[in-house]
């Protein structure tokens, strides 16, 4: 019977954390609010002044919306920008398209700068008339190694990691570019918003309309990004404690990235891996910095909408969560870490990583006492009643953080619509999560390194169904 | 079953704050949604009154305000159309909104706003007010600047005053209390400070005279792309500042004059301790023709800063023959770094000159293609070694 | 009938040379006119206009109904465009709030100014306002009366300058179109031929250098000239700019007398 309390005890502590990060959100939902409506952009995009980026795009068989999303890229609110998109060894058509789309030539003795080691080079293409694009082939050595080959080829002092399969709104990496020259020495690396496009309607490379996804798969998971991100990254970010910059769209510091090694090949997990690189070195060496959330830069995602394709995502999730805690173990519990070894490093494997296991074991206890002696049945119910509420009171608390900054979703059913599968989410989703956390985990101890299927869709697809 | 009581109240707690969210979520959607109608039926009705404004937004013409009474919606709708107006116009037509927005009282409103005990509303005055390019407000704002802490929203004043002030000592003020908390954002101070319509080449002066080196280093970023003849004695004296980056700057700005340079004054520069100062002497060398600083550039394609190799590189094509044949030479008896940037020039050398037909640069490129052919030989063109070059260098261009 | 039609046509151009007459005993002071046309026709909507207009504080006006196209003159001897333009626009409005389904059609001009009051024009007028389509109130300007004027396309994403610079322009005398990103307006570009192109860098779709390449590449008998109004001030962009073709380039915030000559000097 103790396990069976213990577990009911575990889950509160667990959701008054998740509550006190939430209310720092809160603390600064205001400013984020406020700066976002009373900043103009249009003195700062067309600037000298603002430092140039090199947008880092890895495509590995993107054949279908390759193109659509660098036609987006290259017409994004910003003075000066490059944008390299590394083909990772597709075994489809990728860099064929972009040659045809963008009628490039392959460059006679292309410069890299960087050092940092990759896969070879098969080739750089370009074209004079689209000064800023330019196409890495490499042959194939995952998302990371693509990063470093990027990395390698930019000229720019910014480097931004976007995801093939997003779409940025003009004005992202502005908003980004703003809050980075508000505190150019610290800033290493800024996480931008991540939001599910399935639903929205979608034309000329840039999201038109906005609604919630039709189908269930794409809803939950809109839903729990909000969560994600503005219930739980505002926070983080405000005691500067993030553990992860999306790699759908990050902006970060070129030297810093290269000081630490560049990005980590071979896994997944590079996302979460060199931002915990990142806390480490500038920790050590004691420079002060800031790993920051800038919400109101907003990426654009198409979000998997088929169970195996979820399953495989979240699987790979779990598996790099898992990895990149046991390689850093060290900072666990270490003061010389400060925020990230006292506070988000614990609280990643104590109430992330382990998580599934508590819930559990602390399910199957219940619920063998209670067959044992029907007589608990109030205790099972009040665990599965904490569990409901807490984690829909979270929701909740996300939607208002919505409502009060953002409002992307006008319509008074989208509203209802969120409330309701914020609750469904509890009776089977939920539970999937966990179950496929749980398989992650098992694969890493087997060893699998797979990165499981992906299939994508044409966005023109997306924009008929919408 | 003691220990349960706990878990209750808290599922008591989270009970009532979802209710509590659920109705707050339903209140901000339905009151927002009718503001927004509002402000659509508000911008239908003076539809007519909008294009009058902008038919009639000449030299000799009085502008009228809007007929009848507004309500305080309405009113907001106006003003947010006049303040993108002024936002678009330069001259005569923003001095006439202007006018139009003081005649219309949204300037006194937004004052008395501006004395608000709510920081909000006191922020959107004081947004609103830099807008209609209030100068009545700048005390007040510098007030608000000065008190708060450094944050986002200290932009957004920063900015309103930049817009509204209509004296420089206002702008350094401002400068001064923007970079008082000791952060190098001297690209966003320069930026804000250029929103200011007052004429920018005096306060650039006056910035460049100022004995805190971070104004000087707003005024030198603020330079960037704008040539100022005034402030052109001032600049060399800064090119021998102490200071890192106001050398670096200093030196940028003053290369780009393309100045008479004498022989030391070259070779001081290109052995700067700043890989900047280095990078743009190694850049100005080029346009400035000094076919004299071969050797210099030659040397400079070993140089540790990436920069310095690309420029120096760029600048010998740009050298005539001269200057090319020593790229070749460099790229086939230098090593590692130094034959990397020349081999990358020259290639680029060679596919650009092929494009052109004019006779003078067909004369020109034979000649260049004649030294490539004797360097290289006449069929192989320069292979690079492997896919990256194994070779160090910096990234902080 | 044909004598009632013989009739009728005689009396609308009565209206029309007893307006000329009256606009001829103005000049040299200024005179404005408006045409006023309500599809609806309330039965009181003369007298609702002449009741508005009187009690207009000190407002000197005279109205006039042609019989034919059942359109009101009415003369406002003494106002400039803008006095003009706007008492246009209180009358709409109170119109609007008083008599029901008035939609009323609105076509103002000043004379001595752009056109001459000749009976033709001001039947044109007259024609012009009962046909309009657009519940705008329209300044009539001499092209309408001419027909002879370059063809500009404004491209921009914001709606505020849009609407501004087509106002500008067509008071001008251009006809003008607007498209609101890059790949409309190629496709307008190709379809309706512009002799000028107004465009923002900064676009949807596609913008930018790429941009004015592929307007060069259009297969139309003649390339429009551009002219870039943009936010974009880096110094690199601009000079590239004019080195792929573009004919000028003014940064916002801009100066709409500095545009206009800028655009005029592309005409001529």
């Amino acid at each position: 019977m103790y396990y069976g309390m213990v577990a009911v005890y575990y889950v509160m502590i667990v959701n008054i954390l998740y509550f006190t990060i939430m209310i720092l959100s809160y603390r600064n939902i205001g400013t984020i609010y406020r700066r976002s409506k009373y900043s103009n952009y249009n003195t700062l995009s067309g600037s000298e002044l603002v430092p140039p980026v090199s947008l880092l795009v890895p495509a590995f068989n993107e054949e279908l919306t390759i193109s659509e999303n660098v036609n987006c890229l290259l017409t994004l609110n910003y003075p000066t920008y490059e944008v390299i998109v590394i083909n990772d060894g597709s075994s489809d058509n990728t860099v064929d398209v972009l040659i045809k789309e963008f009628r490039l030539k392959k460059m006679p003795n292309p410069e890299f700068r960087g050092t940092i080691d990759t896969q070879e080079i098969r080739g750089v293409y370009h074209n004079p008339d689209y000064p800023s694009l330019f196409v890495i082939d490499k042959e194939n050595g995952g998302k990371a190694d693509s990063l470093n080959a990027g990395i390698n080829l930019s000229h720019y002092p910014l480097i931004s990691s976007i995801d093939a399969d997003s779409l940025l709104e003009k004005d992202a990496l502005i908003r980004m570019a703003r809050m980075y020259m508000e505190n150019p020495e610290e800033m290493v690396a800024i996480g931008g918003d991540v939001r599910i496009a399935n639903g929205c309607l979608i034309e000329n490379g840039a999201v038109q309309k906005v609604s919630l996804p039709r189908k269930i798969w794409p809803m939950f998971q809109s839903i729990e990004y909000m969560k994600a991100f503005l219930g739980g990254r505002i926070g983080w970010s405000q005691m500067n404690g993030l553990i992860i910059v999306s790699g759908a769209f990050g902006l970060f510091r070129k030297d810093y990235v290269i000081a630490v090694g560049g990005y980590r090949g071979g896994y997944p997990g590079e996302d979460m891996n060199i931002i915990i690189k990142l806390h480490r070195y500038m920790l050590s060496h004691k420079i002060p910095y800031k790993v920051a959330f800038c919400p109101e830069a907003v990426c654009w995602t198409q979000a998997p909408d088929t169970y195996k394709i979820i399953s495989n995502q979240r699987k790979r999730w779990g598996r790099g969560n898992l990895k990149n805690m046991i390689e850093n173990r060290g900072m666990l519990f270490n003061p010389k870490y400060k925020v990230m070894g006292m506070i988000t490093m614990p609280y990643n494997v104590l109430f992330e990583t382990l998580n599934p296991y508590f819930r559990i074991t602390g399910l199957l206890a219940l619920v063998g006492y209670t067959l044992l002696d029907m007589t608990h049945w109030r205790i099972l119910l009040t665990f599965f009643l904490l569990n409901f509420l807490s984690g829909y009171l979270l929701s909740v608390g996300a939607i208002v953080l919505e409502e009060i900054a953002f409002r992307r979703y006008k319509k008074l059913s989208d509203l209802w619509k969120m409330l309701l599968f914020s609750a469904l989410k509890f009776f089977g989703y939920h539970q999937l999560g966990v179950l496929w956390r749980v398989q992650g985990h098992i694969q890493y101890l087997q060893n699998n390194n797979s990165w499981g299927t992906m299939t994508r869709q044409s966005w023109s697809e997306e924009s008929k169904t919408a | 079953m003691f220990h349960l009581t706990v878990a209750y109240i808290f599922i008591y707690v989270c009970l009532g704050l979802i209710a509590l969210g659920i109705l707050l979520l339903l209140q901000m959607k339905i009151s927002h949604n009718r503001e927004l109608r509002n402000r659509e039926a508000y911008a239908k009705k003076h539809h007519d009154y909008f294009v009058y404004v902008q038919a009639n937004l000449q030299d000799n013409v009085e502008l009228r305000l809007p007929p009848g009474k507004l309500k305080k919606l309405e009113k907001r709708v106006i003003q947010d159309k006049f303040i993108e107006w002024i936002e678009q116009f330069k001259g005569d037509y923003r001095l006439k909104l202007i006018e139009l927005c003081r005649e219309a009282g949204f300037v006194e409103e937004d004052l008395k706003a501006l004395r608000s005990i709510r920081y909000g509303r006191r922020l959107e005055a004081a947004y609103r007010l830099g807008g209609m390019r209030a100068p009545e407000a700048v005390p007040l704002l510098q007030n608000i600047l000065q008190k708060r802490k450094y944050s986002s929203l200290s932009i957004v004043m920063a900015r309103s005053i930049a817009k509204a002030a209509d004296n420089s000592e206002d702008l350094l003020q401002m400068l001064r209390a923007l970079l008082s908390h000791g952060k190098p954002i001297h690209n966003l101070a320069a930026d804000i400070m250029l929103e200011t319509g007052l004429d920018s080449s005096a306060i650039l002066l006056k910035l460049l005279n100022d004995s805190d080196s971070a104004l000087v280093k707003v005024g030198l970023v603020a330079m960037w792309g704008q040539a100022v003849p005034e402030v052109m004695p001032v600049l060399g004296r800064l090119v021998g500042a102490e200071e890192k980056d106001v050398r670096a700057e200093a030196v940028k700005l003053y290369l780009t004059t393309n100045p008479a340079l004498k022989d030391d004054t070259i070779a001081q520069l290109m052995s700067d301790r700043s890989w900047e100062v280095r990078a743009e002497a190694a850049r100005a060398l080029g346009q400035l023709h000094a076919a004299g600083s071969i050797p210099l550039l030659t040397d400079a394609l070993r140089d540790s800063s990436w920069k310095v190799r690309y420029n120096s590189a760029e600048s010998l094509a740009e050298l005539g023959e001269a200057g090319f044949e020593a790229l070749c030479q460099a790229a086939l008896t230098g090593a590692g770094i130094q034959r990397e940037a020349a081999l990358h020039r020259i290639e680029l050398v060679m596919e650009k000159e092929r494009e052109h037909s004019a006779i003078e640069q067909m004369v020109a490129y034979n000649k260049k293609r004649l030294l490539y052919d004797r360097y290289f030989g006449v069929k192989q063109p320069a292979k690079r070694v492997g896919g990256v070059a194994a070779v160090g260098g910096d990234y902080s261009a | 009938m044909p004598q009632t039609v013989t009739l009728q046509r005689e009396q609308t151009t009565d209206v029309y040379h007893h307006l000329g007459e009256r606009l001829k005993e103005t000049s040299p002071d200024t005179c404005g006119i408006m045409f006023l046309y309500s599809s609806a026709n309330p039965p009181q909507l003369e007298e609702r206009v002449r009741e508005i207009l009187q009690h207009g504080s000190g407002l000197d006006y005279e109205v006039l109904k042609d019989a034919q196209t059942r359109t009101l003159a009415i003369l406002l001897p003494g106002l400039t465009l803008d006095a003009a333009h706007y008492q246009a626009l209180l009358l709409k409005q109170q119109l609007q709030e008083t008599v029901k389904d008035a939609d009323p059609r609105i076509t103002l001009t000043v004379f001595p100014g752009q056109v001459e009051p000749t009976p033709g024009v001001l039947k044109q007028m007259a024609e012009s306002t009962k046909l309009s389509t657009s519940s705008d109130i329209h300044i009539f300007t001499k092209e309408e009366a001419a027909e002879e004027a370059g063809r500009i396309l404004i491209v921009d994403n914001d709606a505020t300058v849009r609407e501004f610079l087509q106002i500008r322009l067509k008071m001008q005398g251009y006809e003008t179109l607007a498209a609101h990103d890059g790949t409309s307006a190629l496709e307008l570009i190709e379809k309706w031929e512009p002799d000028l192109v107004l465009t923002e860098l900064n676009l949807y779709g596609i913008d930018g250098l790429p941009f004015i390449h592929q307007i060069q590449q259009l297969p139309v008998d003649n390339t429009p000239k551009i002219v870039v109004l943009t936010e974009q001030r880096v110094e690199q962009t601009i000079s590239q700019c004019f080195k792929h073709g573009v004919d000028d380039y003014v940064t916002k915030p801009f100066s709409p007398v500095e545009l206009d000559a800028r655009i005029h000097r592309c005409f001529h």
